[in-house]
C-alpha cells in the first residue's frame, strides 16, 4: 500500500497522526500549503488515491472502485500498516466521503474527522427536499466533458508553455506532474464521484467532525453545509470566508488555524 | 516618442481585438478582465454590474465543475493549464465550444498574484474532433468483431500478399501474423488439388461481386472461404480483398455420419425386401411369386435412387433407364423428350407403375415379340414443367385384344397413379398396340 499510494509520512514523529485524503481532480500536493505548518506538531500522513496522482494506476480496478468503500478500505490498509492510533483524518470533497466511510466501518482507528468542502451528495434530490446543486443532466454533461478532454489531454504533449517563468523544471516532467489524471480513471472516478450519495452514511457519522465549508462555495451549496451541521451526529460547522471549493488552496492558513483550533483539546 | 505612442496603442488593439479571447481572473477566479473578442462570443451585457464575476459563470454546467475541482488547483500548483476543452455559455445562443489555456503570474514572495487565459474558438476542432470520436468509436467496434471472430479473416494485396490476418486466423491455421505477413496466401493456406484458389476467386471477383467455395486444406481441415474485393473509401479503387474462411469440418463430419446411417438404412430396407422375397417364394405359388418379387424389385430399385445421394428427389430419365433395362435395353424402350425432378412419393409410384407396363409388354404386349419395342415419350405441358404427360406406345407387337377382365396390374396401375401420383391414365388397347397415357403435376418436394 505504501508504494502503491505513494504514501508520504512527514512532521513530528511521536506527534498526533493527520492522514489527508484528497479530492477528485488532482492528488496529494493539493495539500502542500497546509502540511507544513502542521508538521511543527503533528505527525502527517499524504497519499495518493489509488489511480491518481503517483499511484499505482494498474491497481484502478474499475469494478471494485466503482464502489467509494473501496477507496476508505485502502486508507484503512494504510492506517494499519503505519501502525497509526486515533489518527485524524482530513479529507477534502469526495476525500472527505472516503474518510467518513473509512471512520464508520472501523470507527476505533479514527478519533476525529475534518472534512474540508464536503458534501455527501452533488445530486439534487427533489423528493427530499435536498438540493445538492445539479441535476442529473448537469452531471451526465460532465462525463461526456470528460470524455472530450481524452483528446486534448492526451495530444498535448507539446513542451511549449506560453510565459512559462524562466527556470521553471522541464515541460516533460511538468506534464507528468501535479493534477494529471489518466483520461479513462478521471471519467470513472468523475462519475463515481459526482454521482455519489452518501447521506445516509452521513447520518451514521462514527466520529466527531469539523466540516468547513467555503461561503462562497460554487459547487456546495450553504444549504447542503447545514444539512450536515443538522443531520451528522457531532458535527461542527465553520464556515470560512473563501472563494471555491478549495480553501486549503484560497486560504491555506485559515484551513490550518481551524484544524489546530477544532485539535487543541486533543 | 510618437513611435512608442503607437505602438501602444497597437498592444491595446491587439489586446482587445486579438483572434482569440483573453481573460485576466485573480487567484480567485474573479474576473478583472475579458477582452473586446470574447464579449463578442459571448455576447457579454456592456454594464459592468450585470456581467458575470467569475471565471467559473463563464462556463457552462460541467465545466465550472471542472474549473473548481482541477483548473483552479492546476493553475495554483501547476502554474498553468493547456487546451482545456469546455464550453462558455452565450447570452440567448448556443455554447461555445473553446480551447482554454492559462497561466500564473506570481509576486516575488512566489505566491499567485494574477492568472491570465487565452481561449481559442474551438467550434470547427470540436466538429471535427466529434466526428473523429465517433469514428474512433466505429473502428474500435469493428475492430473488436474482427479480433473475436471464430472465422480467420484476412486483408491481402491483388498479388494475394498477407496484409492483415485475424486471431481467428491465428487459431485456425495455427500461425501468428507474423510469421505471414508478408508472404503469399495462396502458399501459406495450401489447398488439396487447387494451389492457385486464390488467383482463381480473385478472378471470380471480376465479374461477380464474391467468390464463396467450400474446401479442404492439405491438412485436411474443411473450409469455406469467402472472398470479396475492398473497395477504397475515397477512390472506390479496389486494390485489396478480405478473405473469410469459415472452420466447416463439424459440418462436414456430420454430413458424412449422415451419408453412413443413410448407407445403412439402404443396406437394411434391401436386406428386409430380400426376406420378403424369400417368404414370398415359399409361401406364394409358383405363378405368383415371380410377379411379386418382380414389383417389389421395382420399388426397391427406385428407392434406390432415392437414397443414393440421401435425395429427396429423383430424376424421370433414371427412372426409366431402370425400366429401360427390365425391357431389354435401348433399342426396345425408346425413350424421347424432357426430364423432370420428382419427389420421392411419385418417383416410387411411377416406377411401380412402369415396371407393370413393362411386365405386361413382356408377357403379351409388343416386347413378347423379337421385334417389338416401346416408345416412350416424356413431355411438359406447360413453361415451368410443372405439368407432365407421358405416352407410353407399343409397336410392332400382337394384335391387341381388349382384355375382358381387369387383371391386378391394371388395377395397379390405375390405384397408384390416381391416388399415390395424383395423375390421370387414359389406356386405349388400339389394335396395333397399347397406348397408355399418363398425365399429371409434379408434387412438392417435402
Amino acid at each position: 500500500m505504501i508504494t502503491r499510494n505513494k504514501v508520504v509520512v512527514s512532521g513530528l514523529t511521536s506527534g498526533q497522526p493527520i492522514v489527508f485524503i484528497h479530492g477528485f481532480g488532482c492528488d496529494q500536493s493539493m495539500w502542500r500549503q497546509v502540511v507544513p505548518s502542521l508538521a511543527e506538531d503533528f505527525r502527517i500522513v499524504t497519499y495518493d488515491l489509488t489511480g491518481m496522482g503517483q499511484s499505482d494506476l494498474s491497481a484502478y480496478d474499475p469494478g471494485r472502485y466503482a464502489d467509494l468503500q473501496a477507496h476508505a478500505d485502502d486508507l484503512l490498509l494504510i492506517i494499519d500498516e503505519l501502525e497509526l492510533e486515533k489518527a485524524v483524518l482530513v479529507g477534502h470533497s469526495i476525500g472527505a466521503t472516503i474518510g467518513l466511510l473509512a471512520a464508520n466501518r472501523e470507527p476505533g482507528k479514527v478519533s476525529r474527522l475534518v472534512l474540508v468542502s464536503p458534501t455527501p451528495c452533488f445530486l439534487d434530490d427533489e423528493s427530499h427536499g435536498y438540493h445538492g446543486g445539479f441535476s442529473q443532466g448537469d452531471l451526465e454533461e460532465l462525463i461526456s466533458f470528460l470524455d472530450e478532454n481524452h483528446l486534448g489531454w492526451s495530444a498535448q504533449m507539446a513542451p511549449t508553455i506560453a510565459g512559462q517563468p524562466a527556470g521553471a523544471p522541464a515541460a516533460d516532467e511538468l506534464t507528468k506532474g501535479f493534477c494529471r489524471t489518466d483520461p479513462a480513471i478521471a471519467q470513472h472516478f468523475g462519475r463515481v464521484t459526482f454521482f455519489a450519495d452518501e447521506r445516509s452514511a452521513f447520518e451514521r457519522a462514527a466520529c466527531p467532525a469539523l466540516i468547513l465549508h467555503c461561503d462562497d462555495d460554487a459547487l456546495v451549496p450553504m444549504q447542503v453545509a447545514e444539512w450536515m451541521r443538522d443531520r451528522m451526529p457531532g458535527a461542527t460547522l465553520k464556515v470560512l470566508t473563501a472563494t471555491g471549493h478549495c480553501p486549503h488552496m484560497t486560504v491555506p492558513s485559515d484551513v490550518v488555524a481551524a484544524i489546530r483550533d477544532y485539535l487543541k483539546d486533543f | 516618442m510618437e513611435d512608442r505612442v503607437d505602438l501602444q496603442s497597437a498592444f491595446a488593439e491587439l489586446l482587445e481585438d486579438a483572434p482569440c479571447g483573453i481573460v485576466v481572473t485573480d487567484p480567485d477566479g474573479r474576473l478583472k478582465y475579458v477582452n473586446e473578442t470574447l464579449s463578442r462570443w459571448l455576447n457579454l451585457p456592456a454594464a459592468a454590474e450585470e456581467r458575470p464575476q467569475r471565471l467559473p459563470e463563464l462556463m457552462t454546467g460541467p465545466g465550472r465543475l471542472f474549473y473548481e475541482t482541477h483548473l483552479a488547483p492546476m493553475m495554483r500548483l501547476q502554474g498553468f493549464a493547456r487546451e482545456i476543452s469546455c464550453s462558455l455559455k452565450v447570452m440567448n445562443g448556443a455554447p461555445f465550444p473553446v480551447l482554454l489555456s492559462g497561466v500564473a503570474r506570481h509576486d516575488p514572495e512566489g505566491s499567485p498574484v494574477r492568472f491570465d487565459y487565452t481561449i481559442f474558438d474551438a467550434r470547427e476542432r470540436r466538429l471535427y474532433e466529434d466526428q473523429l470520436r465517433a469514428a474512433r468509436r466505429e473502428s474500435d467496434e469493428l475492430a473488436a468483431i474482427v479480433r473475436t471472430s471464430p472465422n480467420g479473416i484476412l486483408r491481402v494485396q491483388e498479388n494475394g500478399v498477407i496484409l492483415r490476418w485475424n486471431a481467428g486466423a491465428e487459431r485456425l491455421l495455427g500461425r501468428t501474423f507474423e510469421a505471414v505477413q508478408g508472404l503469399c496466401v495462396q502458399d501459406e493456406i495450401r489447398l488439396e488439388d487447387d494451389p492457385d484458389w486464390f488467383a482463381r476467386a480473385a478472378a471470380t471477383c471480376k465479374s461477380k461481386p464474391e467468390a464463396v467455395f467450400e474446401t479442404v486444406d492439405s491438412k485436411g481441415q474443411h473450409f469455406e472461404i469467402t472472398v470479396v474485393p475492398i473497395e477504397e473509401h475515397e477512390t472506390g479503387a479496389k486494390r485489396n480483398y478480405s478473405i473469410v474462411l469459415r472452420d466447416i469440418s463439424a459440418r462436414k463430419k456430420a454430413e458424412l455420419r449422415l451419408k453412413v446411417a443413410m448407407n445403412e438404412m439402404k443396406h437394411r430396407i434391401k436386406n428386409t425386401l430380400t426376406v420378403v422375397a424369400g417368404i414370398a417364394k415359399q409361401t406364394l405359388p409358383a405363378e405368383f411369386h415371380a410377379s411379386f418379387t418382380g414389383r417389389l424389385q421395382a420399388m426397391s430399385k427406385a428407392h434406390d435412387i432415392l437414397t443414393s445421394e440421401g435425395q429427396k428427389t429423383a430424376d424421370l430419365m433414371e427412372l426409366l433407364a431402370l425400366t429401360e433395362e427390365e425391357a431389354g435395353g435401348a433399342e426396345r424402350f425408346r425413350i424421347s423428350g424432357v426430364t423432370a425432378m420428382l419427389p420421392s412419393e411419385q418417383a416410387t409410384s411411377l416406377s411401380m407403375a412402369l415396371h407393370e407396363l413393362t411386365t405386361n409388354a413382356l408377357k403379351y404386349g409388343a416386347l413378347s415379340e423379337p421385334n417389338g419395342y416401346v416408345e416412350v415419350a416424356c413431355e411438359s405441358l406447360d413453361q415451368r414443367g410443372g405439368l407432365l404427360r407421358i405416352v407410353w406406345r407399343e409397336r410392332n407387337g400382337p394384335p391387341v385384344v381388349e382384355p375382358t377382365r381387369r387383371g391386378f396390374g391394371s388395377k395397379m396401375i390405375d390405384t397408384i397413379l390416381k391416388f399415390d401420383l395424383g395423375g390421370e391414365v387414359e389406356v386405349d388397347y388400339r389394335p396395333d398396340g397399347l397406348q397408355c397415357v399418363i398425365s399429371f403435376g409434379k408434387g412438392k418436394e417435402r
